[in-house]
């Protein structure tokens, strides 16, 4: 499975893929029509700057654009109580239909990656993006002028993660 | 290998799918007292008509068959350790190499007569849900005991039916295992305005009625009529069957951090047991969701042979009322009884009330975060439980922490600082990423 990566030393803190991650999941998936009909476009990664006050990080300062680690085994889905978060490959997917809005996964997070909408919104890999507009696979990845978003393969990580401290 | 696992709820579910993961081969039994698999945590929302039966149902249908597992659908009613056997109501016995005792808990019902009454329930089974349907047509007024998050969930839910609702709560507020008094009172409006009667510092003493449900009677003489009871006051584990065994019990069955009881082999997960708890370094039972998966895991994890340690548990819960949400975490409540944080607990509160809705608060102890309370705008929770689990020194960020912009880049140094506590390759790969 592939994992979105982000280089700090590269992020500019241009909010590029903010916008392109907003827009890739709104319902008409197109910038003009978002901004002239106003219609709902949030996006599902936030453009933090390392170390600094958590508002607008500065241009030019470290900065990380970050949303789901798609961990594993994940705490969002351990606390889930719909069975809504749910593993899919190596994918953390919440089925909307099922979320129910409890916040649980929100709580568990501890990438701070959920944001409580009116269900659970995060970073979904943009799934079919490839065979809905013919773009790259990843809007984030495709809209980063500086190459600092990128996907690195799960073989940089070990397998089998557990969330455990220590040996017996 | 032969593993028994008594219970299917989150504990036992979760326990099953890694055993299954980590062993193809071995033979898995499971010894429920249901035959469906669904989550107690949504019968609220299934009383709310919020959701309807399927979508209670967390597994796919499939669950027994793609685990391929062996279900026996009776009571356990008596373990004997020493011959690695499990009695049954049904009036089998199983033999175990390995077994895992996750028997969840049953609401705690109060001492007062007459809760035998036919109309008196508790909101843990689905039955609870489907006797309270079949009554409702006929309710006008419900009374519920107790003001844990059960009994204010089944007071919502129950308005949803334009049943008259009042709340008869023992303590000074509600929510008291989860808010403190002021964190509460935000609550206790919210409730109010939405036409729910909350009756603080009364103690139930009687459900009145001749076999039917009429009322209820407090113990300083009040009564309040009602065709409907429900009991919320929190849950008490059920661990009858370990009794007259060498198994260790307090408050609920003692596990040490490889979720293993004192006796080898067999293992307890969930709301049954009482494990390491992080914030508190001892043991305590902490009966959610989230705690009975990773348990579950944990204990399955070993019963495999992977020698794996827990972190350990802490109290966290989120919960959303009338679009209002709720999360609290850790020691966020100074009462008096097992569950509160004792004096001395805490040293340092902070806190902010920045509108009507909207309430934040953060526990300290020598620096470190020992519990907080977010109500209305929940997003940063995540955060503030990573610095609570991992002990971090938060002297440095004070001023930040009640922030609603909280977030993990502004962290990243601290947590770098400490990078001994994080072992998690997310983490790390993102400390990597920043050179920090």
């Amino acid at each position: 499975m592939e994992r979105l990566y982000c280089d700090g030393r590269l992020c500019v803190a241009c909010h590029a893929c903010e916008v392109a991650c907003a827009v890739e999941h709104s319902s008409s998936r197109n910038i003009l029509s978002v901004i002239s009909t106003g219609e709902f476009a949030f996006p599902r990664r936030l453009v933090q700057g390392v170390g600094e006050s958590p508002y607008r990080p500065r241009v030019g300062g470290v900065a990380l654009s970050l949303g789901c680690q798609h961990c594993s085994p994940a705490a969002c889905v351990d606390a889930c109580i719909s069975g809504a978060m749910h593993k899919e490959g190596g994918a953390t997917v919440c089925d909307t239909e099922q979320c129910v809005g409890c916040w649980m996964c929100v709580m568990a997070c501890p990438f701070d990656a959920i944001t409580p909408l009116k269900t659970a919104w995060k970073c979904d890999l943009c799934p079919n993006r490839v065979e809905l507009s013919g773009r790259a696979r990843y809007a984030c990845v495709e809209a980063c002028p500086t190459e600092a978003l990128r996907t690195a393969g799960c073989e940089s990580v070990t397998d089998n993660r557990q969330p455990v401290t220590g040996n017996r | 290998m032969r593993r028994v696992i008594i219970g299917l709820s989150a504990a036992g579910v979760s326990a099953v799918e890694t055993l299954r993961e980590g062993d193809p081969q071995s033979e898995i039994v499971a010894i429920a007292d249901e035959s469906l698999i669904y989550s107690r945590p949504l019968l609220s929302y299934y009383l709310a008509t919020k959701l309807e039966m399927p979508r209670l149902l967390y597994r796919p249908s499939d669950f027994f068959e793609r685990n391929r597992l062996t279900t026996v659908f009776t009571r356990a009613t008596r373990i004997d350790p020493q011959n690695q056997r499990v009695y049954l109501e049904n009036g089998g016995v199983e033999s175990y190499d390995q077994l895992l005792i996750a028997t969840g808990a049953r609401p705690r019902f109060p001492r007062a007569a007459g809760l035998e009454k036919k109309g008196v329930f508790g909101l843990r089974r689905i039955e609870d849900v489907h006797g309270m349907f079949e009554r409702l047509p006929s309710v006008k007024r419900a009374v519920i005991l107790g003001a844990g998050l059960v009994g204010l969930k089944a007071a919502a839910a129950l308005r949803e039916h334009d049943v008259e609702v009042t709340i008869l709560v023992g303590s000074r507020h509600v929510l008291s295992q989860m808010l403190d008094e002021p964190s509460a009172r935000v609550y206790e409006e919210i409730f109010r305005r939405h036409g729910v009667s909350i009756v603080t510092g009364v103690k139930p003493a009687a459900v009145l009625g001749n076999g039917e449900v009429s009322g209820v009677e407090t113990a300083d003489g009040q009564v309040f009529p009602c065709d409907l009871v429900v009991v919320g006051k929190g849950v008490d584990p059920n661990m009858e069957l370990v009794s007259d065994t060498r198994i260790n019990t307090e408050y609920g069955i003692v596990v040490d951090k490889y979720c293993e009881t004192s006796v080898p082999n067999v293992f307890a997960a969930g709301d049954v047991a009482q494990a390491p708890d992080i914030i508190r370094g001892e043991t305590w039972i902490n009966a959610l969701w989230p705690c009975a998966v990773e348990q579950g895991r944990i204990a399955a994890l070993n019963m495999l042979g992977r020698e794996i340690s827990y972190r350990g548990s802490m109290r966290m819960n989120s919960v959303q009322f009338f679009n209002l949400p709720v999360i609290s975490a850790g020691l966020a409540v100074l009462t008096p009884g097992p569950l509160g944080a004792r004096p001395g607990e805490h040293d340092e509160t902070l806190e902010e009330r920045p509108s009507e809705s909207v309430y934040r608060k953060v526990f300290l102890k020598d620096d470190t975060i020992v519990g907080f309370v977010q109500i209305g705008e929940v997003g940063t929770a995540g955060l503030l439980k990573v610095l609570m689990e991992r002990r971090l020194n938060i002297a440095g960020i004070k001023s930040n922490l009640l922030s609603p912009r909280l977030n993990l880049g502004f962290l990243l140094p601290l947590l770098e600082e400490n990078r001994d506590r994080f072992d998690e390759v997310e983490f790390q790969e993102l400390m990597d990423s920043v050179g920090v």
